[in-house]
């Protein structure tokens, strides 16, 4: 199975269980090639930053995360469905996100 | 004149509540919402930079005629120089934004009273209301005084989003409302720390505490309330884990109200962002999770929006992803980084008001957001449908507009603090906001017109295409000459570092 047709099948599979009910159309399941590509090359070319803490370490961490990224392909449609309107989820990435940044800045800052 | 600094909230404030009582003289609440609305962005230009003390409070070493009475543990001790009253600071970058405020609060007024059938001051009220909320967040020095205007700039937004009446609206005003109960109790944890460790709220103080060893940098209450006060940040401007959220406010909002909204968004952004960077620089921890979190936003914004079938809800995504370019800069934490962010933020203001008030006349004439239900829209009106595709050139950064001179800078910035990856990052994302842009642009104006699309005979009000060349020159006129707006946040952002 080509990635174009792997990528329309999760569409499909999400928009099922989704309220809206939309046609995928060429439009659509280009879009979400754009967005998959875009955001796999925005974070190995953000990992590259790493390389100002240790080279090694930025070399690893690249590879890995782009032998993970090709892996998990379609990241997108997965996204949409993790950033959708329902309350529940919103909910639970706020908590997580205040929990990440309070031990980030209390226990971080001191110990790191 | 100093005197003059408190009229820009208190007038505002002053309208919205006339406004209210006012509500049914349809006449009157046109004409007083537009009086109002013309001041506010003349008066910062007539106000004098300084401080302003509520009370007339001044610090002691101010007051020598005061001081002379008083006891040495009062005069001799860092009493002496401490801000014994709520103060307002107005410097060159305040005047900028707040003028930049004024200007759109006009112009989405303006819109709203010649689109809306009937002129209504429970609106007007809300709008008036939120920009003076987010004017003395600008302006405030005092970070309890801060975090008042905060609630009050959040519950403006709902009552904007619920005025729309569009479907669903309620329910994301709740949502919107219940995260806003969990983060800004937050937010005033984060003042009660800063308050128990410093024993103080006016910021300079707290500054001055933490650089003069009254409080140690490395207090884990100091550290706690500076994680707090990045979640409160987080929810303020709308940045991930809120953007999900923050995308669905300005969907479900009027047109004009989405524009009002986002600049409401934009300039919360700067104002708590610049408190973070003056009270928390010392932490290298802070300019790191300001550029992760920008980073974030940027990349989750930009994909979202490519996905979206709603353009109100496209451009929320785009406007979000827009704020990311914003905390690049700052969180660069050097002198162009600085400047380049606050001047991305002016041109994100501007842009993205234009583009909601733009892609807003589709909405009027149909009533549809949906892409898939519209097409062949360009021949219903082409000059407008030229100015909504100039405005995706500038929010891309395409020259000559504003934007082109704000993310050169930013990416000069970028290269200069030795993190060329990040402009590569700005400049990929660039194109994606582009190609995001021209596929709503492609899907409403240029392809086919489904048969069963219903446009009414309404024609776009003169005052929305009066605002979208307002807003389109303004965009051109820095886009041609950025040291208009680069003059006044130079001296700003020197001052910072």
């Amino acid at each position: 199975m080509s990635l174009y047709d792997s990528i329309v099948n999760k569409i499909r599979e999400i928009q099922e269980i989704s309220v809206e009910k939309e046609p995928v159309t060429n439009l659509s399941a280009s879009a979400i090639l754009a967005a998959e590509i875009t955001l796999i090359s925005s974070i190995l070319i953000a990992a590259i930053m790493l390389r100002n803490i240790n080279i090694i370490l930025m070399i690893v961490i690249v590879l890995a995360l782009f032998v993970a990224l090709i892996a998990a392909t379609p990241l997108m449609p997965r996204l949409k469905k993790e950033q959708n309107d329902s309350f529940n989820n919103m909910i639970f990435y706020v908590i997580l996100a205040l929990a990440l940044i309070l031990a980030l800045f209390y226990w971080g800052v001191r110990n790191v | 004149m100093n005197s003059l600094i408190p009229i820009m909230v208190i007038l505002p404030i002053t309208c919205a509540l006339l406004l209210n009582l006012i509500h049914t003289k349809e006449r009157a609440v046109k004409i007083l919402a537009i009086i109002v609305g013309i001041a506010l962005p003349i008066i910062p230009l007539l106000t004098s930079y300084g401080l302003h003390y509520f009370g007339g409070h001044a610090p002691l070493i101010n007051n020598p005629v005061l001081a002379q009475g008083l006891p040495a543990f009062l005069t001799e001790t860092v009493l002496n120089i401490y801000h014994p009253a709520i103060t307002y600071i107005f410097s060159s970058a305040q005047q900028l934004f707040i003028f930049i405020l004024g200007i759109m609060a006009f112009l989405v007024i303006f819109t709203s009273l010649n689109e809306t059938k009937r002129a209504s001051g429970v609106y007007a009220f809300l709008m008036f209301m939120g920009t003076a909320a987010v004017t003395a967040i600008l302006l405030s020095d005092d970070i309890f005084n801060l975090y008042v205007f905060f609630e009050i700039a959040a519950l403006s937004q709902v009552g904007i989003i619920i005025a729309s009446n569009a479907e669903r609206s309620y329910e994301t005003a709740l949502k919107y409302l219940f995260l806003a109960s969990i983060a800004a109790p937050m937010l005033l944890l984060a003042v009660a720390f800063l308050l128990g460790v410093s024993g103080n709220v006016n910021i300079t103080d707290i500054i001055y505490s933490i650089n003069t060893g009254l409080v140690d940098p490395q207090n884990p209450v100091l550290l706690m309330a500076c994680g707090l006060l990045f979640f409160g940040w987080l929810y303020g401007a709308g940045l991930p884990p809120f953007h999900t959220i923050k995308s669905a406010v300005y969907s479900k909002a009027l047109p004009h109200g989405a524009a009002l909204l986002q600049a409401f968004s934009v300039f919360t952004f700067v104002a708590i962002a610049i408190i973070i960077l003056r009270i928390f620089s010392f932490i290298p921890l802070a300019k790191i999770f300001i550029i992760v979190i920008s980073l974030l936003a940027m990349i989750l914004g930009i994909t979202m929006a490519l996905m979206q079938t709603d353009f109100k809800r496209l451009i929320g995504y785009l406007a979000v992803g827009e704020l990311g370019y914003i905390g690049i800069g700052l969180g660069l934490g050097t002198a162009l980084g600085i400047t380049a962010g606050l001047f991305q933020a002016v041109n994100e203001a501007l842009i993205t008001s234009l583009i909601f008030i733009g892609f807003g006349t589709i909405f009027y004439k149909t009533g549809i957001s949906n892409i898939n239900k519209l097409g062949g829209l360009m021949t219903e009106n082409p000059r407008l449908s030229f100015i909504v595709i100039l405005s995706g050139f500038a929010m891309a950064g395409i020259p000559p507009f504003n934007a082109f001179q704000s993310k050169l800078l930013l990416v000069q910035a970028s290269i200069t603090a030795g993190l060329p990856e990040l402009g590569i990052i700005m400049v990929l994302l660039s194109i994606v906001t582009f190609m995001t842009f021209m596929k709503a642009f492609y899907t409403i104006y240029l392809r086919p017109k489904p048969s069963d699309l219903e446009i009414n005979d309404k024609d776009i009000p003169k005052a929305t295409v009066i605002s979208m060349v307002v807003l389109l020159v303004l965009c051109l006129i820095l886009g041609l000459f950025p040291q208009i707006a680069t003059s006044f946040l130079e001296p700003f952002a020197q001052g910072l570092i």
